[in-house]
């Protein structure tokens, strides 16, 4: 039986994907569905909030521009049910579109504190105390990105005009890129000054009614929105920026990392000229800067690097420092209150010091790192050009400790891929052993000996004299390596060990026995270790150093690459666990050593005789792909060519100057998330020309003879879809 | 995902958890974390020298991070580590290396190593390994060691599991396979052989494995002796045709990891039908000189299917090897149903929910009345009732329509999780690692491992 509020949300979602561009009518038009359907109006609103949080930037808008018609229009029910979300939908949002979209926003926000024009009703469109949070939390942003401002670029008079202008870096859309907005335009006013929150104190719950705040307003939900449902970015302040254990270190989160620690550094220079440790800091600070954004850097150095970077900021919020309340306070009160509701910093129309005059709280000795850290990004440091890297003696070395540039260098080398910068087998670090009778198992490689620490030069031909030291070191037993050339059946050590050395040790032999897996033989371990070459800076999976090892090595490394830039994409898309694969499949597999691994693809499904409609998914059908005839393997190229058979198109970047709708069967082409392509497509859609078909009328109109690639069922249209029940792939429910 | 001032430095851990550890060649660093532990779990680095987990190295200066789990850090070579964190630990040292079995396991990895090198040359069969013994000996960390040793040495081993105790790279209840030719999952607490390894949709910081699994739905061997033969000699088959198609697994030969057995002759019996599918010809006995007489008694005068001697070898237990009791072990098979559909620390999942009506879906389970007369039980059609709220359900790569016996032998898609069920309305509520319809696959109804009532809580 079908379900009927389940059935409204699905139309009502799907109704939604179609909104791609900013329409009046197709808003007008969704707003008249919410309000015939204002019964399932609980349903619509969640598939609503959803839809928001999951669009890309581009449609967040219109999306958004729905919410807020039918909150207008319809503001029973909807007001109620948005109502208690809003902060999170609105802030959610408002973190991932541009600068542009977030103007808009904006205006919008501003409008929801009004009644509704040509209402009768006085009330605002939304409760006070609902939209004062987002207000309150852009607004301790700004204050933050403000304060930054300030503070790195005090005393210059560029500071005075407010508007420096921003250098802008090669990172992606940097929020501070944006012009810094000039107060009374495009910013709500704010309600009165900064005394009107005297509650300024931290809390943790971002809206938790609080009577001082909305006195005589009832709110509408009792019940404050539960933690665990706000975005992550405003979980409690103790999350850790830099600990928690993300795989992948954005190296962009980085450098903003340190440009805050510079900005922060450089004042506290700027307040103690004389003091040369500061100033070596800063000095080096900005040679790790240069670097970092000069070369790309393997993940583990980074780590490294952020690892310092996190220290250095703590220990500089430990140093008490009796700081002029001038310059950071601003962002000291956003930074030091967990929750940005409660920097209820006013926005003045001069950002000088005269703001701060009106805040001469004592200002915590935490508070500046705390303004290093609460700074989203802070304006580049483009008024102190950075010092070539690794000049003079005060560098990097003085930061992290010796030799740190030089591994920073040295892995930025290693990373660039080609050949001729693969390092010579850099002599691992040595074990620094505390005690004297413990020698490093180590030993160079064209010598397959254990020796005892000793200069290299020392000529180590006689394997008695050698044993005998190892004897007397304790290494070995006192008679667990004599030669028993006896105990050699059939295979000779220098059989199954290539002749690289000149002296090996005898009884090599293993047998399997348990006496004889007993027997310590030294040379084996060198073959785990600097036999197979160096290890790979990332994952410790060892490389050798001969043409078919580079070439291995570079495969590898460019496989790291792949997977960090991917991974970062797929993070902000969701991910899931593929299905496993069936029999003939696994048998014919093979092992992807640095190659992507292509889940087997569901695209390929043709057999009548194997009609498993339902699963969709990644790896779903390669049953049928294998009883198909064998076409469905899991390597990567037939992957790809499936791939290339099935008539989808990347939804164009710019969907208003493409057509929407089949030109032949006027249905619009249906956006479906395409996990093999990794993002969003039309399916079953061809561009001929200019113009986009559906394939399959494209066909039928061209009489084109060709063979449909694929059966009806997959990615089809919508109409060509077996749709019964309408659960394929509709009812992902986010937030679990 | 952060806009200006919404971010902001949380405090370090303080300092004074962090210590540096030094470790002499064959010494070892045995740590748990505690579960209890709110924190992230253990954290460590290798600052010089090198270490390694159950035979995969560690990168130098790279942070690991180890929650939830029990194991040990050695090295060959000598090595400090940082290590900071909540975790209880000890090192474990050791006057020479003849007085650890690690010598040993080494040592045995490098005559495995031998006959993969002097096979593949004649494009031959690399060595097929049994590691057998009673509980708590380290068999699938040693299976685990000798696999990660052999990738190491550029090998590509085939890794089976038919302990369906704990599952390799799926559910606990499952018998699986898989080839691991590439690096594995040091920081992962079953350290490469969880679930968190298999493919998902996104990409995967260390390279995932694809495993091969069939259903079994049950906690014991004896319990359904039966079916558990039945679907090792599918695995077994499965592998065979593995072994036979790939030359590069061929010569890696094969690693197989069993369910713990004492001497008692019932249980001999399992082990006996897992050398003779899987054409083992090296028996490895850890910790029991009973064990190892009474194989070594059966397996003298037996040949492999390819006419090798069957060569059978008792070694010691380490004295590290963590007690797992039953608690421990539920919570790792919960641990392991949750990553399945979620993720781990690493990388979030996000699972699909659906409703589906009763009549949408097959599920298929065991009688409920075992015919203990009858050896060969089949399937039968299940009544979905509330009891079934919170069980994971196995996904069949077959069609509803095929016959019962062709279910159960089938391979494993992937798994569901029942998160409701609404007899009034007559629908379940499905938490799936795909979206999709489940339409044609029939679900299969195990008895173990018992529902996890926490999963949507």
């Amino acid at each position: 039986m079908a379900d009927n509020a389940a059935d409204v949300a699905e139309d009502y979602r799907q109704a939604l994907e179609d909104l791609t561009v900013n329409s009046r009518i197709e808003i007008a038009t969704l707003t008249n569905i919410a309000r015939e359907n204002a019964n399932h109006g609980l349903e619509i609103a969640e598939v609503l909030q959803n839809h928001i949080k999951k669009v890309p930037p581009s449609r967040t808008l219109p999306a958004l521009y729905v919410l807020d018609s039918v909150v207008k229009n319809v503001p029973t029910p909807y007001a109620l049910y948005f109502g208690p979300k809003l902060y999170s939908i609105f802030m959610g949002a408002y973190t991932k579109v541009d600068n542009a979209t977030r103007r808009k926003m904006d205006e919008m926000l501003k409008t929801w504190k009004e009644p509704v024009p040509g209402s009768i009703s006085t009330k605002p469109v939304f409760p006070i105390e609902q939209v004062r949070p987002i207000e309150n939390a852009l607004m301790a942003a700004r204050n933050a990105a403000f304060a930054a401002h300030q503070s790195s670029f005090q005393g210059q008079q560029q500071l005075l005009r407010g508007r420096a202008p921003v250098p802008s870096r090669d990172t992606p859309t940097p929020p501070t890129a944006r012009p810094y907005q000039p107060p009374l335009q495009g910013q709500p006013p704010f309600p009165g000054p900064n005394g009107q929150y005297p509650d300024a104190v931290p809390q943790q719950q971002p809206y938790a009614i609080r009577p001082a705040n909305g006195p005589g307003v009832i709110p509408h939900r009792a019940t404050p929105q539960p933690v665990g449902s706000l975005p992550p970015y405003q979980a409690p302040a103790a999350r850790d920026v830099y600990g928690t254990p993300q795989p992948g270190i954005s190296v962009d989160k980085l450098k903003d990392n340190i440009q805050q620690l510079i900005v922060a550094v450089k004042a506290e220079f700027a307040q103690d000229p004389l003091d040369t440790s500061k100033q070596t800091r800063l000095k080096a600070l900005l040679d790790l800067q240069t670097i970092i954004q000069s070369q790309e850097m393997p993940q583990d150095q980074l780590m490294i690097v952020r690892d310092q970077i996190a220290e250095i900021a703590v220990n500089m919020r430990s140093q008490p420092q009796p700081r002029p309340a001038v310059t950071a306070a601003p962002g000291v009160a956003a930074a030091t209150a967990p929750h940005p509701a409660h920097a209820g910093i006013p926005y003045t129309t001069t950002p000088t010091p005269p703001v701060v005059s009106q805040q001469p709280t004592p200002v915590p000795p935490a508070a500046f790192a705390a303004v290093a850290a609460a700074l989203g990004r802070p304006p580049s440091a483009a008024a102190a050009p950075p010092p070539a890297a690794g000049g003079g003696g005060v560098s990097i070395d003085s930061l992290f400790g010796k030799g740190a540039l030089a591994t920073l260098i040295a892995g930025a080398a290693r990373k660039s891929a080609t050949p001729q910068q693969i390092p010579t087998p850099t002599p691992p670090p040595a074990v620094p052993q505390p005690a004297p009778a413990v020698v490093p198992l180590r030993s160079p490689p064209p010598q397959r000996l254990v020796e005892p620490a000793q200069p290299a030069g020392v000529p180590s031909t006689n394997p008695s004299a050698l044993l005998a030291m190892l004897r007397q070191s304790g290494l070995i037993g006192p008679s667990a390596t004599e030669p028993s050339a006896s105990a050699v059946p059939g295979l000779s050590p220098a059989a199954r060990f290539p002749p690289a050395g000149t002296a090996h040790l005898p009884d090599t032999s293993l047998q399997l026995k348990p006496s004889s897996l007993k027997i310590f033989r030294p040379q084996l371990i060198a073959q785990l270790h600097e036999d197979l070459g160096p290890p790979c800076t990332q994952c410790g999976r060892r490389f050798k150093t001969d043409d078919e090892g580079r070439r291995k090595k570079t495969a590898h490394m460019d496989w790291h690459f792949r997977v960090h830039q991917r991974i970062t994409e797929a993070e902000k898309r969701g991910q899931h666990r593929s299905w496993y694969v069936d029999e003939l499949d696994w048998i014919r597999s093979r092992e992807a050593i640095d190659t992507d691994y292509v889940a087997p693809q569901d695209l390929s499904f043709s057999s009548p005789d194997f009609p498993l409609d339902g699963i969709s998914g990644t790896a779903g059908s390669s049953a049928a792909a294998a009883a198909a005839g064998g076409r469905g393997t899991s390597s990567s190229p037939s992957g790809k060519s499936q791939q290339s058979q099935q008539p989808y198109l990347a939804v164009p970047e710019d969907s208003s100057r493409v057509n929407n709708t089949c030109p032949i069967c006027q249905e619009k082409f249906e956006m479906k998330w395409l996990d093999e392509a990794q993002e969003w497509v039309w399916t079953d859609a061809v561009k001929v020309g200019d113009r986009v078909y559906h394939g399959s009328c494209h066909r039928e109109a061209a009489g084109s003879m060709q063979h449909r690639p694929t059966p009806e069922r997959v990615l089809g249209k919508r109409k060509a879809e077996d749709d019964a029940g309408g659960q394929r792939g509709k009812l992902k429910v986010e937030g679990y | 995902m952060s806009i200006p001032g919404l971010g902001e430095i949380a405090p370090q851990p303080s300092p004074s958890t962090t210590r540096t550890i030094t470790l002499r060649p064959f010494w070892e660093w045995r740590f748990q974390v505690p579960r209890s532990s709110s924190g992230p779990g253990v954290s460590v680095r290798l600052l010089s020298g090198t270490a390694e987990r159950d035979g995969t190295e560690l990168a130098l200066n790279h942070n690991y991070t180890f929650a939830r789990t029990k194991s040990k850090i050695l090295t060959y070579t000598g090595c400090s580590l940082e290590v900071s964190g909540e975790v209880e630990d000890y090192v474990a040292q050791c006057a020479a290396p003849e007085d650890t079995p690690m010598l040993s396991y080494l040592n045995l990895h490098f005559t495995l190593q031998t006959q993969r090198r002097s096979s593949s040359g004649g494009r031959g069969r690399g060595p097929r390994v049994m590691i057998c013994g009673p509980h708590n000996t380290g068999k699938t960390t040693l299976a685990r060691t000798l696999a990660a040793l052999a990738t190491r040495m550029g090998e590509q081993p085939l890794v089976a599991n038919v302990d369906p105790r704990e599952g390799l790279l799926s559910l606990p209840g499952t018998v699986s396979a898989a080839v691991f030719g590439t690096i594995m999952d040091v920081e992962e607490p079953t350290g490469g052989f969880g679930v968190s390894s298999t493919p998902c949709s996104g990409p995967s910081l260390v390279p995932v494995k694809l495993p091969m699994v069939y259903y079994y739905g049950r906690e014991k061997v004896e319990e359904d002796m039966p079916l558990w033969k039945d679907l090792v000699t599918k695995l077994a088959s499965s592998v065979r045709a593995k072994l036979s198609s790939d030359d590069a697994v061929r010569s890696g030969g094969l690693v197989l990891d069993t369910p713990a057995v004492t001497a008692v002759k019932g249980e001999v019996e399992i082990l006996l039908h897992a050398v003779r599918e899987f054409a083992v010809n090296i028996v490895v006995v850890l910790g029991s000189a009973g064990l190892n007489a009474s194989l070594q008694t059966i397996l003298e005068n037996e040949k492999t299917t390819y006419g090798e001697p069957i060569t059978v070898v008792l070694l010691d237990k380490s004295d590290g090897v963590a007690e797992r009791d039953r608690d421990f072990m539920k919570f790792l098979r919960e641990a392991a149903i949750k990553e399945y559909f979620f993720g781990d620390s690493k990388r979030t999942l996000s699972p699909f929910t659906q409703s589906v009506g009763f009549d949408d879906v097959v599920i298929f389970k065991a009688p409920d009345e075992p015919d203990l007369y009858n050896s060969h039980q089949t399937l039968e059609s299940a009544e979905i009732t509330a009891e079934m709220s919170h069980w994971t359900l196995a996904v069949m790569n077959a069609s509803v329509n095929d016959p019962p016996e062709t279910i159960q032998q089938a391979p494993v898609l992937g798994f569901v999780a029942v998160a409701d069920v609404d007899e009034d309305r007559r629908r379940l509520k499905i938490l799936s690692p795909v979206s999709g319809r489940l339409g044609n696959r029939p679900l299969v109804w195990g008895r173990w491992p018992e529902p996890y009532i926490n999963l949507l809580g």
